[in-house]
């Protein structure tokens, strides 16, 4: 077995609470410095920091193990500290080998996700790592690592449906819009109400394209202050119904006690509008709509707690697929040992005499067969002894310096090209 | 079914008995394989809601065009350079190609992969019922070899290829409704368009067909002063197109005029076609046409 572990300390949204994690977080603008920092650490040979809102880690190879985790722990705390308090105990976990390999292949999958399935923390994991790389701190077995949780988490994605299905209201909504609508960017939408959840729903609608906004609320200054923020217009409440036919999306946030729009208003914006079909979103509580709206043919009206339901249920498909992942990934680990147990030196050196051996024997024996036949027993011995010279003197370069290499860190790179050169690969 | 399939490919002695249909009857497996093909590569998209190949479906249904194409060109070349349409499997034969192509090219402009999930197991199924109707090359009767035939057949044809998709695409828009009228989700929710453009699909789909057919009609009526002497004269498949024609023109201005859409839209077009396709598979038994070839 070879001397070098994967190693990874880390923290993230199940270990601890947000205030702890945003204490550890490294800053990106100083991030060149931290992976240096990190590097210089004695035990550690290669290291890869990964911070996002819901995790920080660190990651990296080391030969001893015991020390490493040690100054990683170290190297967290101070971090921790320099933003004043400590206080990392219980909250950070440590795997090595096996285990680590497994985790950075869950994170990259968006099995360890907060939100199992969502789709960032793939890409946060490939700018970490390219930072990293630039930095100069990652080594080969890093690289692979990192290259291998790539493409586990592209083969999750393709083969499981773990990110399909919205799980959030907002993200539910906009779901649903797209499917009412085609395209988003000329339709308008009017929010009533300045309810949180109202705010976040109009949110995503704008990133999902939509252009229009108009904004009301009871006081007119906070319709304007709304109106503001979502660069919306801002309408008087007592005007908004006359507003209506020129809404395709309306979203009702109110903490209003009686129904802000009746079945029979609505039908008759409904043919103002041609029957333009209409998305009213019900996120109010009671209910701002009134629910026989539904009835109405061209109308789709959703209420909170449909929303909620659709995410729900798309949440426990997720964790149906998330089975799925975890075989992919059980696989796919299996496979990344075998080669970390391959990049061992003493089996390939082994391996590559072999081949030269065999090459040697083999071209030889051809040779004294065929052209080579009247040969006496002497010049056949002194073919064979000038061969096996030219082999080792050959393979004498390579294999000193691969000696002399594991002293060094790049050891697991010149043993991966050996192989990847000379076709060492075990059948 | 896939009994039926195998049947079919098996006709072979029947088939070279009849010597130069050989070719064209070769073709014509070609093409049920790549529409079969198809069939599955679209169902795999629909419903397990992968990509094989990104574009792997309407590529196999546009192989499958080609040897179609190529099957119809040597038919048509056998027949003697008319459409041969007298019997139903070269009816058959003829329109499911020429749906196909109007898919293809409504792929091209408007990327409606969905729509092959209805158009490739049709195109099969119909190849299929080529098979199993026999085969031969009709003898056409000596008053319809006039260039009215070619006309009326093609634009007759291509106007229910159209309509066919019209067809599709309202079926999905009515499912599609009810998913989100009545807050159930599925798995073809994710593939299938949105409301408002398998409406827009709708109307598209009329603008086209209309003319295609009222031209179909119109080179009909003069194939019919050809045949029968008069232009019009109360045959059921008149009557049928008529209806038909009056259905899809009145969507059309109301549509146009009336902001009729959507649901509305989508039943009128749902029962235009059913007319046109009850009459082809039943009506003709109940109210017999004079109308020579095809779907007698």
């Amino acid at each position: 077995m070879r001397e070098e572990k994967i190693l990874i300390v880390g923290l993230n949204h199940d270990t601890a609470p947000v205030e702890v994690r945003e204490r550890v977080a490294f800053d990106r603008t100083v991030l060149t410095e931290s992976l240096r920092r990190l590097r210089s650490l004695p035990s550690v040979e290669e290291g890869v920091i990964l911070s996002t809102c819901n995790r920080v880690e660190v990651v990296a190879a080391s030969a001893d193990e015991e020390a490493a985790f040690r100054e990683i722990r170290n190297f967290l705390a101070e971090q921790e500290s320099v933003k004043g308090q400590r206080g990392l105990e219980g909250h950070l976990y440590e795997y090595s080998g096996d285990p680590a390999v497994r985790h950075l292949f869950r994170v990259a999958a968006s099995l360890d996700s907060m939100v199992v399935g969502e789709p960032q923390i793939l890409g946060q994991l490939k700018e970490y790592y390219v930072a990293a790389h630039e930095a100069g701190t990652i080594g080969a077995i890093l690289h692979r690592l990192f290259h291998r949780s790539f493409s586990v988490a592209k083969r999750v994605r393709t083969e499981t449906a773990i990110g399909s299905g919205a799980v959030s209201v907002g993200s539910v909504a906009v779901d649903l819009a797209k499917q009412i609508f085609d395209p988003l960017d000329d339709k308008s939408v009017m929010l009533i109400g300045a309810g949180e959840t109202g705010g976040l729903v109009a949110r995503q609608l704008q990133r999902a394209g939509v252009s229009s906004l108009m904004v009301t609320n009871r006081t007119f200054e906070r319709a304007v202050e709304l109106a503001d923020q979502f660069r919306g217009t801002p309408l008087r409440f007592e005007d908004f119904h006359r507003y209506l036919k020129i809404a395709d999306l309306v979203v009702g946030c109110t903490s209003s006690p009686e129904a802000l729009l009746q079945r029979e208003t609505v039908e008759k914006v409904l043919k103002e509008r041609k029957h333009k079909p209409m998305f009213f979103i019900d996120l109010g509580d009671p209910r701002n709509f009134d629910p026989r709206i539904n009835e109405l043919g061209d109308v789709y009206l959703y209420n909170i707690d449909d929303l909620k339901g659709i995410a729900q249920q798309n949440l426990q498909e997720r964790s149906n697929e998330a089975q799925k992942a975890e075989e992919i990934v059980d696989e796919e680990v299996a496979g990344f040992l075998r080669w970390l147990d391959s990049l061992d030196q003493v089996p390939t050196i082994v391996a590559l005499r072999q081949k030269m051996e065999e090459i040697r024997r083999g071209e030889l024996e051809k040779s004294l067969s065929t052209s080579l036949k009247g040969l006496s027993e002497k010049e056949r011995q002194a073919l064979e002894d000038m061969t096996s010279a030219m082999v080792s003197k050959i393979l004498h370069a390579p294999i000193t310096r691969l000696k002399k290499q594991s002293e060094e860190q790049d050891e697991a790179f010149y043993i991966d090209a050996l192989k990847k050169l000379f076709d060492l690969e075990e059948k | 079914m896939l009994a039926v399939f195998w049947r079919a490919l098996h006709v072979g002695p029947y088939v070279t008995s009849l010597g130069g249909i050989v070719m064209d009857v070769t073709l014509l497996k070609i093409t049920a394989v790549f529409y079969l093909l198809a069939t599955g590569s679209f169902v795999i998209y629909l419903v397990l809601l992968r990509d094989l190949f990104p574009r792997l479906s309407p590529l196999l249904l546009l192989g499958g065009f080609l040897a179609h194409t190529a099957a119809l060109g040597v038919h048509f070349f056998q027949s003697g350079g008319y459409p041969a349409v007298t019997q139903f499997r070269e009816a058959l034969s003829l329109y499911s190609w020429l749906m196909v192509a109007v898919y293809l090219l409504v792929q091209l402009k408007y990327r409606v992969t969905v729509l092959g999930c209805f158009v490739a197991p049709l195109a099969f199924l119909m190849t299929l019922g080529a098979f199993a109707s026999g085969a031969g090359i009709g003898e056409l009767p000596a008053g319809l070899k006039t260039y009215w035939l070619p006309v009326h057949v093609t634009l007759a044809f291509l106007g229910n290829a159209v309509f066919a998709l019209a067809f599709a695409v309202s079926l999905m828009y009515l499912l599609q409704e009810y998913q989100v009228k009545n807050k159930k989700t599925t798995v073809l929710q994710k593939r299938f368009p949105s409301l408002e453009r398998l409406d827009r699909l709708n109307y598209i789909f009329l603008v086209w067909g209309f003319p295609l057919m009222t031209l179909g009609i119109i080179s009909g009526s003069i194939l019919a002063r050809v045949q029968w002497g008069n232009y019009w004269s109360w045959d059921p498949r008149q009557i049928t197109s008529a209806i038909t024609w009056l259905l899809y023109g009145g969507l059309l201005q109301g549509r146009a005029a009336a902001g009729w859409r959507g649901r509305k839209a989508a039943l009128l077009t749902i029962v235009g076609f059913a007319v046109v396709l009850g009459y082809f598979l039943w009506g003709g038994s109940v109210f017999p046409s004079r109308h020579r070839g095809t779907f007698e």
